[in-house]
């Protein structure tokens, strides 16, 4: 063992409390009652013999019974006319895209099933974040409303149109406004389609408004540049990142595509060129990227525009008033700002704050460090956030002066989503007409005069431009499942054309698009996406004053400091709320908490001992005169005198699954400035009652075991041994196995444990390619969740106070700790497919077996459950199914009706109860990969096979292939000298090698 | 007489071989191009053609007498523009054929519509040949261990039965003679009638108190359930020979049989994906819009084919297709279970294993049924027995790991994992 860092994977397993001794000791949380059934008493009761043969007796006889139905008589039926492209078996993959990604939706016999990134789409994002994976089960979603509604009833399209057009007639004579009121509009064909409805009606207005806004960046690049507009950030070019509050890994602006470009630099590729970014993370609550980072300091929202002003002042040697008065920030900042002036032209800093002036003052910062033409890109412009927040309350005052006469809500619910939600009914009450084009009756929706639903992705024809110049295409894989009509169809009905919406979007293409590119609609329904824009965008300097602007950040700031102060995030899975309704998301984890099914007080655990509160607590949250009462999370990492609450939760009118997850944060927030801001000074105070938050964290322990490596770049430098600790460098090894021969191929992964950043996505596209169900909270608090993979999060103390806590002297010492600089590491862990594998030689039935391609094959039909594998498993990977979840009243949300279960792969079994269930290294793709090669009569080439979990990753950090082929890519991983295998003391010969954490930390 | 007739014999064969010989070597300058056109054959003509009877055209037998080569080239390669010429041949036929025009084949080459000639002239060759040989059979079932068991059982226990029956006679007899005397045998002469009548219940009395044989029995009778029950248990769920009606009575005697079409005509997810796929009834109408069996039924319409008109609403008289088409519903025979994964394309096109091989002789089947197991058992044998197919380039890596190993003769496909569980159940 040659780190002294201690690795705890929550809080109770740190402090050894009692209970989770007690309860470590276990093989299953809840004990089982054994001893119960064996003591003296059960076994002296007293069953009288007859008594018994009669139970035995009917009970045979009952299963014989049971048993004895007639064998169903299968239909088989045909098409009538079979499509010429659809053979039944063979899925068909469609190009078209999701928030603007390019993405291949797969179908098999016309269901749309799985969703994995467009592979052709050269340079754009290589891999989907948890809700484009996700989004596949919206299709399916049972909540929808199935038909158009006035007043509350169904009625037919024409009546809603003709009761539409009436309105918009009788708004248009009275001279009063049509308002569209929505999200983000980036789709080139629904903008031309709103133009339609404004030449008819001409006082139509396009209000966009986003729930998570970013006005303050467009506004603050209006005023620095005099464009308004936010730019594309291009993390592949930046050697030091500071990011003061921005998730710009997860939920900040493109986090998905800033993932992929950051860990260019920072993966086992840049590794091994010596190259490695830094990354310096100030922050309140412990977010995703701050995780990931190399520095990371807690500090309070209140201080974020301190940071900033510390920071200019030290880049730049002016002393602008109101720097940070934190002394761990202040010599943070001291060292970084020499960093980024050297790094000048590859390094950029961002702030997460939805302010005009802390953005302006981050314009001034990097124009200093030159970042305008290189990392950040003012050309081609995101697209993605165009919401204004002033435009919305313009639109309000507006409507409750009664000067809207129509009012449509287009994937917008601002009486769920914004802050003020009484001012939205107040004047959603005083318009003449109201609809809402959501796909179910939602918190705005209900209270619409109509309901003009849509369609989901799948069944729309469209577009999107997520990017200046960049253009995809959203091509329908389905027929509309229910009686929907797209919003771009009802505008053009509305506006007298009848044109069909195929006919619009691709004319619209065709004129305006792709005219001049050469390139025919045939062949962008192909592709998929069209890029156009220019390869990077030029040098800007920002015009800012910058005395005027830190003045004004040091003014707001007083508006919410205070001792304690709260700061809303959006969480990376539940995102803004709009995918509540779907199970795999609220099941997935969060990366940081791992907490399913709820939104919670995130408090340092220090912080929390000095409020009195206790764990399974509840707590008052009260800001801006508004309070929620929230479950309490303890949470390493939490500024001192800050509590984090997740928005996208607590939602009332979504659906099923959805409906009263969590609690509604976004009351909490306030306009500060002109824009919606997601902090406040807030009061915290114990309430009532305990509750248990589902959390995945905590169910496995490590025991303490060495199974997490981490090293420092300038360490890595040295030696890139260091710090890898391989058991077999230093040990030789015997064997009580025979040796598995692999004479095919011997399936294996390589998992960069520098390139993970812990986001998720692969567990949902495990999910939904493995038909893993969805257990619900209840079961995940029993420690039942199904993830045949989980990303273990283990929390460490920083450098700097490890050494006041090693090994050696450990517990004592945690009560020392202010819990405020704790570092992370992300370790995706599934089955390990182990050459010698514990659980194979406990299996009384054979039903998990070793096969010749090095895979742990689980015969779902033979195993009987004893659980003896779970048991003997040391990675702990194994998942026992309790019910049978896919037929069981109780799991009603989720995917037990018919309709859901259409998004079910045809090609994997659906488990039934009973039996045990684990990662199969998704074996349907490697026998469909081989019989493609086989049918194609060549040899299986690397890349032909990909896992699900593989395809989803933006940081490819798993690896996967044939280790058989040494020029396959995981075969040149595994070869790199950070590999190590996790427990290979044990000698169990896992096949999925990790390479250890790099930090590049301050080497002072 | 016999001499004489062997010898003639011998002499025939001799010249038979020899005419086959000479017919070969002079075939064999056709000999790939037959082959040639037996593919190109296969796929573009057998929709429409057969060389032994007409189909939704001529039959073809003949046809290099009836026209020369120069003019099926022209017709084969467009014939509506050989009709346009005004040909008076080509007219002719058109007319004969109720103006349905063969399509236009004018991507092929004038070598390649020889070839397809050619093959026609062989086709037609065998079909004169009086010699030709039957159909190749279906692989024959392999002997069913458990049913030679229960022979080779039955017959044991009724050799069992015998033996103990003569012995106990024999050691009845011995006693007799050793303890009665010649008075009792005189005595029981005497009472013979009335033996008579009562001899049948003496018999069962004396079957009884022979308290080895009634053990006997009920232990044969015993074991003989239970070897009844164990068979019955083991083929629950076991349906071959499963047959059930189905909604049109499509015969695959007449299609694959009579009329040879391809099984990958109508199936040809079988060749490319996991299922074999029933074909759609469009596939169907592909001949079914001009042969309507009418010569079966006096002139009607067969009552079958009209239930496919019905399905896909196709009115016979107008020649035109309806808007309310009611899919066929068959009642699907091979049932797997969910838990097995099992692609067609695997065996059919890699491994190139015959349909016959599963399904039976389904050339003569007037109503398919299941011929065999479908039991994990059945799978597993086969894996055992079947050497991988080692033209394949996917398995060139393996083959040489094979090679290395040298441990059996022939590479199967349990050998390269073809018995794990994972290569069926995920």
């Amino acid at each position: 063992m040659d780190s002294n860092k201690k690795y705890w994977k929550g809080l109770e397993e740190l402090n050894q409390t009692p209970a989770f001794v007690e309860k470590s000791k276990g093989e299953f949380a809840e004990p089982i009652p054994v001893e119960d059934v064996l003591n003296e008493a059960g076994l002296s009761t007293r069953t009288p013999r007859r008594d018994f043969l009669k139970a035995l007796g009917f009970g045979l006889g009952a299963v014989t019974l049971a048993a004895c139905n007639r064998t169903p008589v299968h239909k088989a039926v045909p098409y009538v006319i079979k499509p010429e492209e659809v053979t039944p078996g063979i899925p068909n993959y469609y190009a078209s895209s999701f928030r603007g990604q390019s993405i291949l939706v797969k179908t098999r016999e016309g269901r749309p099933i799985f969703i994995e990134p467009n592979p052709n789409a050269v340079g754009l994002n290589q891999g989907t974040d948890a809700t484009t994976t996700a989004s596949v089960l919206d299709l399916y979603d049972m909540s929808k409303l199935q038909n158009p509604q006035l007043d509350g009833k169904d009625v037919e399209w024409s009546k809603l149109d003709s009761t539409v057009v009436a309105a918009l007639n009788k708004a248009a004579q009275a001279g009063k406004q049509i308002a569209i009121v929505s999200t983000t509009i980036n789709s080139p064909s629904t903008l031309a389609s709103i133009a339609k409805l404004t030449a008819k009606y001409p006082t139509t207005t396009l209000v966009q408004v986003d729930p998570v806004s970013y006005s303050g960046i467009i506004e603050a690049n209006k005023n620095s540049f005099g464009k308004a507009v936010i730019p594309s950030y291009n993390f592949g070019k930046a050697q030091v990142v500071v990011s003061v509050a921005a998730d710009f890994l997860g939920t900040w602006l493109a986090g998905e595509e800033h993932t992929q470009d950051y860990i260019k630099n920072r993966d086992y590729k840049s590794l091994k060129n010596g190259k490695m970014s830094r990354h310096i993370q100030f922050e309140s609550g412990l977010s995703m990227t701050g995780s990931n980072a190399d520095v990371r300091i807690a500090i309070k929202p209140s201080e974020e525009g301190a940071v900033l002003i510390s920071l200019y002042n030290e880049i730049t040697g002016q002393s602008l008033a109101g720097g940070t008065t934190n002394k761990k920030a202040q010599t943070a900042i001291k060292l970084v700002a020499k960093e980024l002036v050297n790094a000048k032209g590859a390094a950029v800093v961002v702030a997460g704050a939805n302010d005009v002036n802390i953005q302006s003052l981050v314009n001034a910062i990097n124009t200093q460090l030159g970042a305008y033409g290189t990392i950040i890109d003012l050309d081609n412009y995101s697209k993605q956030y165009q919401g204004s927040d002033a435009a919305f309350q313009q639109f309000l005052a507006a409507a409750k002066a009664g000067q809207v006469g129509v009012a449509m809500f287009l994937n917008s619910n601002p009486v769920y989503n914004y802050f003020n939600a009484e001012e939205v009914k107040e004047a959603l009450s005083k318009v003449d007409f109201t609809l809402s084009f959501s796909d179910r009756k939602d918190e705005t929706a209900s209270l619409t005069k109509a309901i003009a639903p849509v369609p989901t992705f799948l069944e729309s024809w469209g577009d999107e431009s997520a990017k200046e110049g960049l253009y995809t295409i959203v091509q329908p894989t389905i027929n509309p499942i229910f009686n929907t009509r797209q919003a771009e169809q009802s505008f053009l009905v509305w506006s007298g054309d009848n044109t069909s919406i195929y006919d619009f979007v691709r004319q619209n293409w065709e004129a305006n698009i792709l005219a001049g590119t050469g390139k025919s609609w045939k062949e962008i329904l192909q592709a998929g996406y069209l890029y156009k824009g220019s390869a990077s965008g030029s040098a800007y300097s920002a015009n800012v004053d910058v005395a005027a602007v830190a003045a004004a950040i040091v003014a707001d700031a007083k508006k919410i400091a205070g001792d304690v102060e709260l700061k809303l995030y959006e969480s990376p899975v539940m995102r803004d709320g709009r995918y509540a309704n779907n199970a795999y998301l609220q099941e997935l984890p969060d990366p940081v908490s791992k907490v399913t099914w709820d939104n919670f007080a995130a408090i340092n655990p220090k912080f929390a001992e000095q409020l009195g509160l206790k764990e399974n607590g509840k707590v008052k949250v009260e800001a801006n005169g508004k309070s929620i009462e929230l479950p309490v999370l303890f949470q390493p990492g939490q500024a001192i005198g800050t509590v984090s609450i997740a928005v996208g939760y607590g939602r009332t009118a979504v659906g099923k699954a959805g409906d009263n997850v969590g609690k509604n944060a976004y009351p909490l927030a306030s306009l500060i400035n002109g824009t919606v801001q997601f902090v406040a000074k807030a009061t915290v105070s114990k309430a009532s009652g305990t509750y248990e938050l589902a959390q995945t964290q905590t169910h496995h322990t490590i025991e303490g075991r060495n199974i997490i490596r981490e090293t420092t770049f300038a360490k890595y430098l040295k030696d890139p041994n260091s710090e890898a600790g391989r058991f077999t460098d230093t040990h030789k090894t015997y064997d009580l196995w025979n040796k598995y021969e692999a004479p095919g191929h011997k399936w294996v992964m390589a998992i960069d444990l520098n390139a993970c950043t812990g986001c998720g996505a692969c567990i949902v596209a495990c999910n939904v390619e493995n038909n893993i169900p969805v257990v619900g909270r209840d079961e995940v608090r029993r420690r039942r969740e199904m993830h045949w993979l989980r990303i273990d999060r283990y929390y460490t103390i920083s450098d700097e106070e490890s050494n006041k806590y090693t090994k050696e002297k450990e517990i004592n010492k945690a009560d020392a700790l202010d819990f405020e600089n704790v570092s992370v590491v992300y370790q995706p862990m599934l089955c390990q497919h182990c050459d010698h594998a514990p659980c194979e030689t406990v299996c009384p039935v054979l039903a998990t077996v070793h096969s010749s391609e090095g895979l742990n094959h689980m015969a779902y039909n033979r195993c009987f459950g004893t659980r003896y594998c779970a048991n003997n498993c040391p990675y702990k990977v194994r998942r026992f199914n309790w019910f049978n979840y896919w037929n069981d009243s109780r799991f009603d949300n989720y995917l037990n009706n018919e309709f859901t279960q259409l998004v079910l792969n045809p090609d994997v079994t659906t488990r039934s109860r009973g039996v045990m269930e684990k990662c199969s290294m998704c074996i349907q793709r490697i026998q469909a990969g081989k019989l493609k090669a086989k049918m194609e009569n060549r040899k299986l080439v690397d890349g032909d096979v990909k896992m699900a979990c593989q395809a989803a990753c933006s940081a490819n950090a798993i690896i996967f292939g044939d280790a058989n082929d040494p020029n396959s890519e995981v075969s040149k991983a595994l070869r790199n000298e950070r590999v190590y295998y996790v427990l290979e003391e044990i000698n169990v010969q896992p096949n999925i090698g990790y390479m250890t954490k790099v930090r590049n930390t301050f080497e002072a | 007489m016999r001499n004489i007739s062997s010898v003639l014999g011998r002499f025939a064969k001799s010249i038979s071989v020899s005419l086959v010989l000479l017919f070969a070597v002079t075939m064999s300058s056709n000999a790939q191009d037959a082959k040639e056109g037996a593919a190109l054959f296969k796929a573009n003509c057998t929709a429409c053609h057969k060389v032994d009877r007409k189909l939704t055209g001529p039959a073809l037998a003949g046809m290099t007498e009836r026209h020369s080569e120069e003019w099926l080239i022209k017709w084969i390669r467009n014939s509506q523009a050989l009709i346009a010429s005004g040909d008076p041949v080509a007219n002719q036929i058109f007319e004969e054929y109720n103006k349905v025009a063969m399509p236009a084949f004018s991507q092929f080459s004038d070598d390649q519509i020889k070839s397809i000639i050619a093959y026609v002239k062989e086709e037609e060759a065998k079909a004169n040949d009086p010699n030709k040989g039957g159909a190749a059979g279906a692989a024959a079932a392999s002997s069913d261990v458990n049913n030679l068991m229960i022979v080779g059982i039955a017959a044991i226990l009724l050799l069992a039965i015998g033996v103990i029956v003569i012995l106990s006679r024999v050691i009845k007899t011995l006693e007799k003679v050793i303890a009665n005397n010649a008075a009792a045998i005189e005595a029981a002469k005497a009472r013979n009638e009335a033996y008579e009548e009562s001899r049948k219940v003496k018999f069962a009395q004396k079957f009884l108190k022979n308290k080895k044989l009634v053990g006997f029995t009920a232990l044969m009778v015993v074991a003989l359930l239970a070897v009844l029950g164990w068979k019955t248990m083991w083929n629950v769920g076991v349906h071959t020979g499963y047959k059930p009606v189905q909604p049109i009575k499509f015969s695959h005697q007449i299609h694959a049989g009579v009329n040879q079409i391809e099984c990958q005509y109508c199936h040809g997810g079988a060749y490319k994906s996991k299922n074999a796929s029933i074909p759609s009834a469009n596939i169907c109408m592909n001949c079914h819009n001009t042969i309507t069996a009418a010569d079966h039924y006096d002139g009607e319409i067969s009552p079958e084919i009209l239930k496919l008109y019905r399905a896909v609403d196709w009115d016979p008289d107008t020649r035109t297709y309806g808007n309310n088409p009611r899919p066929i519903e068959w009642v699907r025979i091979h049932n797997l279970p969910d838990f097995a994964y099992f692609n067609h394309s695997q065996h059919v096109s890699v491994a190139g294993v015959a349909c016959q091989t599963c399904h039976g002789p389904i050339e003569t089947m007037e109503e398919v049924y299941q011929y065999s197991p479908l039991t994990m058992k059945w799978c597993v044998d086969c894996h055992r027995n079947t050497e991988v197919n080692a033209d394949n380039k996917y398995y060139d890596q393996l083959i040489e790991a094979h090679e290395k190993l040298k441990k059996e003769e022939k590479m199967t496909a349990a050998m390269i994992g073809g018995l794990e569980c994972g290569k069926c159940h995920y």
